[in-house]
């Protein structure tokens, strides 16, 4: 019995101390990837400005560009399967999205997975802020209308980026203004 | 003689994926495309190879009482190991494999070779069989993802073959193959297929 507690004690001793001495190493590497990976997405939604400010405001972080006013916010909340993460790019001026880049998502390969593609994606290009509708034909010059052109087989998927972009537009109107 | 007798053993005649039919969760997961089932295979590999040096060092020291919460406990500091590591040097791999890599620790393949072999035999035998079972599991989740990478995004290793239809060309994607089901067809077929040879050979 004895043997036994010991045997599993000193197991787990060496164990965490290995996995403490790696976490300590990889963590710094780790924390980097992400921050750049977020503000590689940034400086992508940010069409004209170089550089960008963190401001926080009641606890919601906007990243504001130093040209025309640009602002990107991160938002993310459920798909189809799992959580969609994204960030968004807006000119609240102008009352008008700039672009968006998905973050993170676990949708179906091949089909809700293309809310990655440019193709659809550019449904959101230049935007006016409104009341989207998620339509299943060609939408022709999608900046220009508020409709939005779902992915064939994904309709749940092209919603529920269309519902987090509406809701990112609320959050941004709430403390940058624009009409709304 | 012996040690190669070990290592070729994975590689065919006791394949875990075509022949054992073990750690299937890798295997019908993560197989959608090559680059994501070679990751997949050598990580795991790597974990397999790792902890079976260690068990079949200390297997003497643990009591056969609390083997199996030692193998799992051990298994599980490489698993770990093995997801920091990806994390913070292939980013890549570790964003396409995601959850896979902590699954790792519940493969049956590993646990069941710790307890088939690395208990039971010396250490430079337990290397041959971990280099063996891990090489012969990694060619066959390669061979697992080409097919139905080709299939479902006409693309081998991220190269594109066959021209999509959506680009212009002519190749019409099946979005079953790189759905959990295309692996269970594709898997099934190719499983049929060594059967065959295996079936033939023996004939012969």
């Amino acid at each position: 019995m004895k043997r036994l507690i010991i045997t599993l004690t000193v197991l787990g001793l060496i164990s965490a101390l290995v996995l403490s001495s790696v976490y300590q190493w990889t963590k710094p590497k780790i924390d980097q990837h992400e921050r750049e990976k977020q503000k590689k997405a940034i400086m992508t939604v940010l069409q004209e400005s170089d550089d960008y400010n963190e401001v926080k405001k009641e606890g919601k972080v906007f990243f504001e560009g130093n040209r025309l006013g640009e602002i990107a916010y991160e938002i993310s909340g459920a798909g189809y399967s799992g959580q969609i993460k994204m960030m968004i790019g807006f000119i609240p001026a102008e009352d008008k999205i700039t672009a968006i880049q998905i973050l993170n998502h676990s949708e179906t390969p091949g089909l809700g997975a293309n809310i990655e593609t440019n193709n659809f994606r550019s449904n959101f290009k230049d935007k006016k802020f409104g009341e989207y509708q998620v339509v299943k034909r060609k939408v022709e010059n999608p900046s220009r209308s508020l409709d939005v052109e779902a992915i064939s087989g994904a309709t749940i998927s092209s919603k529920s980026v269309t519902r987090l972009v509406e809701k990112a537009v609320e959050d941004v109107q709430k403390y940058y203004g624009g009409e709304g | 003689m012996q040690i190669i007798k070990d290592f070729t053993n994975g590689l065919w005649r006791e394949n875990p994926i075509f022949k054992l039919v073990i750690g299937m969760c890798p295997t019908l997961a993560v197989t959608n495309t090559a680059v994501n089932g070679l990751a997949m295979g050598l990580a795991t590999s790597f974990v397999l190879l790792a902890s079976e040096i260690v068990i079949s060092i200390i297997k003497k020291l643990i009591p056969n009482n609390v083997r199996i919460p030692s193998y799992i406990l051990i298994i599980a500091t490489f698993v770990t190991f093995v997801d920091y590591f990806l994390k913070a040097f292939l980013p890549g791999i570790a964003a396409s494999l995601s959850l896979f890599v902590p699954l790792i620790v519940v493969n049956c393949l590993i646990l069941g070779r710790q307890e088939a072999f690395a208990s039971q035999n010396p250490v430079h035998r337990s290397i041959a069989d971990a280099l063996g079972m891990g090489i012969g599991f990694t060619w066959a989740l390669v061979l697992l993802s080409i097919v139905r990478e080709l299939l479902g995004y006409g693309s081998i290793f991220g190269f594109q073959v066959f021209q999509l239809v959506q680009n212009g060309g002519w190749y019409q994607q099946m979005i079953i193959m790189i759905l959990p089901a295309g692996a269970f067809i594709s898997l099934g077929i190719l499983i049929g297929i060594m059967n065959y040879i295996t079936r033939r050979k023996g004939v012969n």
